[in-house]
């Protein structure tokens, strides 16, 4: 069993400071982690009470959030000798937890996640203008050809959060770098599980790179507001993904309703 | 000033380099895990000696090296008066989180010249998470690439300790290093880890690291 190594996976296993409906941010934050490969298939939880300690919540709370990720397939315990809880990634119970987490939230919220991450990114972008020295642009670059080569949506998203994390590394600046990882797990948690189509992907993609050109240029102004542009073109997307999800809420079960592709990252 | 900081870091990084490869030869070549743990008692009293200066300094093991491993690192860090703590890092390759190691200019640098390095500043990122200068030496044993051995100084710690020795010239010093970013300043015209291209001012280059000591 690992404990807690990395940054992304101290995220994870950071004390809960959010009250309310504490078991489901529980579920949230594991099934996050599983979605970002921060906890692989197969892999053993830590036990019951190491983790209640380190989420800072209840057993009771802890036994809550487990027995709900066994319902929807993403644990499995096994009992006796060697027993414990194992991750099983599944791809279908991820896209289910993200629906309800879009479902649940506010258009307000997912506005708000929004101008947060337009503040962040967007600062992280100018300063990166000023300061990335030309490996790590050739880095950023480098990071944009593996995701136009990626396969599958996961690996997609994962390698896109990997790119806005290693923007505000290129910053110089660590405050700003861990609001991103904080950002991206968030964002996780929405957009996880799900396939692009190419062409937009492709879009995406381009707007990234527009980003890394103009920091090359060392055009800081421009850095960010292609920055901005790109997360409000998300922003909406998830906000249409959320009022339609909202509205045929009575047909829950119905799986085969679109996902917001649209959504980007 | 800075070249003995950074000698002297580098002379027990040099020392924690020395145990490794006599690991190496001890297992013939046939590397485990165990056999990188077993620096790391000496490790960490080398780390403690120096915690004045470097914040964490340990072993990264070349990938593929170890026959039960694929990667492996064995890094302490020591932070004011705390017991040294191991760092622990995602080194899944699928993680969003993953510490990619062997892409760090640290790791690549001496691995490809067989020299040491000095990089920095920059954000170690899904690593320390800190604003570092890390000081790395190539370890090599039998002519086979084995890893590296390094430290890592803070940025804000190198500082201090330069600019006390600066006393109070009348000048600004600003320091730079090869990608022209700034290490250290005496002024707020140049920030640390700005680009600041400074050519026609006079300066001194420095033998290693390669930094330009800048006088305006």
């Amino acid at each position: 069993m690992r404990l807690p190594a990395g940054d992304a996976r101290r995220a994870v296993f950071a004390p809960l400071d959010d009250g309310a409906m504490r078991s489901e941010t529980v579920v949230r934050r594991l099934g996050s982690a599983i979605a970002l490969g921060i906890i692989v298939d197969g892999e053993q939880l830590p036990s019951e009470l190491q983790l209640a300690a380190s989420l800072n919540v209840s057993t009771v709370t802890l036994r809550d959030a487990l027995s709900d990720l066994r319902a929807r397939g993403l644990v499995a315990t096994r009992r006796g000798r060697g027993g414990g809880s194992f991750v099983v990634a599944s791809q279908e119970a991820l896209t289910e937890l993200s629906r309800g987490r879009l479902r649940e939230l506010g258009s307000t919220d997912l506005r708000e996640l929004g101008d947060v991450r337009a503040a962040v990114s967007g600062a992280a972008a100018r300063l990166a203008a000023e300061r990335a020295s030309d490996s790590e642009i050739a880095r950023l670059r480098e990071t944009l050809d593996r995701l136009a080569s990626a396969e599958g949506g996961t690996e997609q998203r994962r390698i896109e959060g990997r790119w806005f994390i290693d923007v505000a590394a290129a910053a110089q600046s660590v405050r700003l770098t861990r609001e991103e990882i904080e950002l991206q797990f968030e964002l996780g948690q929405l957009l996880w599980g799900t396939e692009r189509t190419r062409a937009e992907l492709d879009l995406a993609l381009a707007g990234h790179r527009r980003v890394v050109d103009a920091i090359a240029a060392r055009d800081g102004a421009a850095a960010r507001a292609r920055t901005e542009e790109q997360i409000a073109a998300v922003t909406s997307g998830l906000i249409e993904a959320h009022v339609r999800l909202t509205r045929q809420g009575h047909r829950r079960a119905d799986h085969t309703g679109s996902y917001p592709e649209a959504a980007g990252s | 000033m800075i070249e003995r900081v950074v000698e002297r870091v580098f002379r027990s990084v040099a020392a924690v380099r020395d145990d490794l490869v006599a690991g190496y030869r001890a297992a013939g070549g046939r590397m485990c895990d165990s056999d990188v743990t077993a620096v790391r008692e000496a490790l960490i009293a080398r780390l403690v000696r120096e915690r004045s200066v470097a914040v964490g300094m340990g072993v990264i093991v070349a990938p593929g090296l170890l026959v039960d491993r694929p990667l492996r690192m064995e890094w302490w860090q020591a932070d004011t008066e705390a017991a040294p703590v191991m760092l622990e890092v995602d080194l899944n390759p699928a993680s969003v989180g993953f510490y990619d190691y062997a892409a760090a200019e640290w790791f690549t640098v001496p691995r490809r010249t067989g020299r040491r390095h000095v990089v920095g500043p920059y954000v170690d990122v899904h690593g320390t998470d800190r604003y570092l200068l890390t000081l790395t030496l190539p370890v090599l044993a039998d002519g086979r690439f084995v890893g590296v051995a390094g430290a890592d100084v803070p940025v804000a710690r190198f500082e201090t300790l330069v600019l006390r020795e600066l006393g109070d010239l009348a000048a600004d010093v600003v320091v730079v290093n090869v990608e022209d970013r700034v290490v250290l300043s005496t002024s707020p015209r140049w920030l640390v880890g700005d680009r600041a291209v400074l050519t026609d001012a006079p300066c001194r280059a420095l033998d290693e690291p390669d930094w330009r000591v800048v006088v305006t």
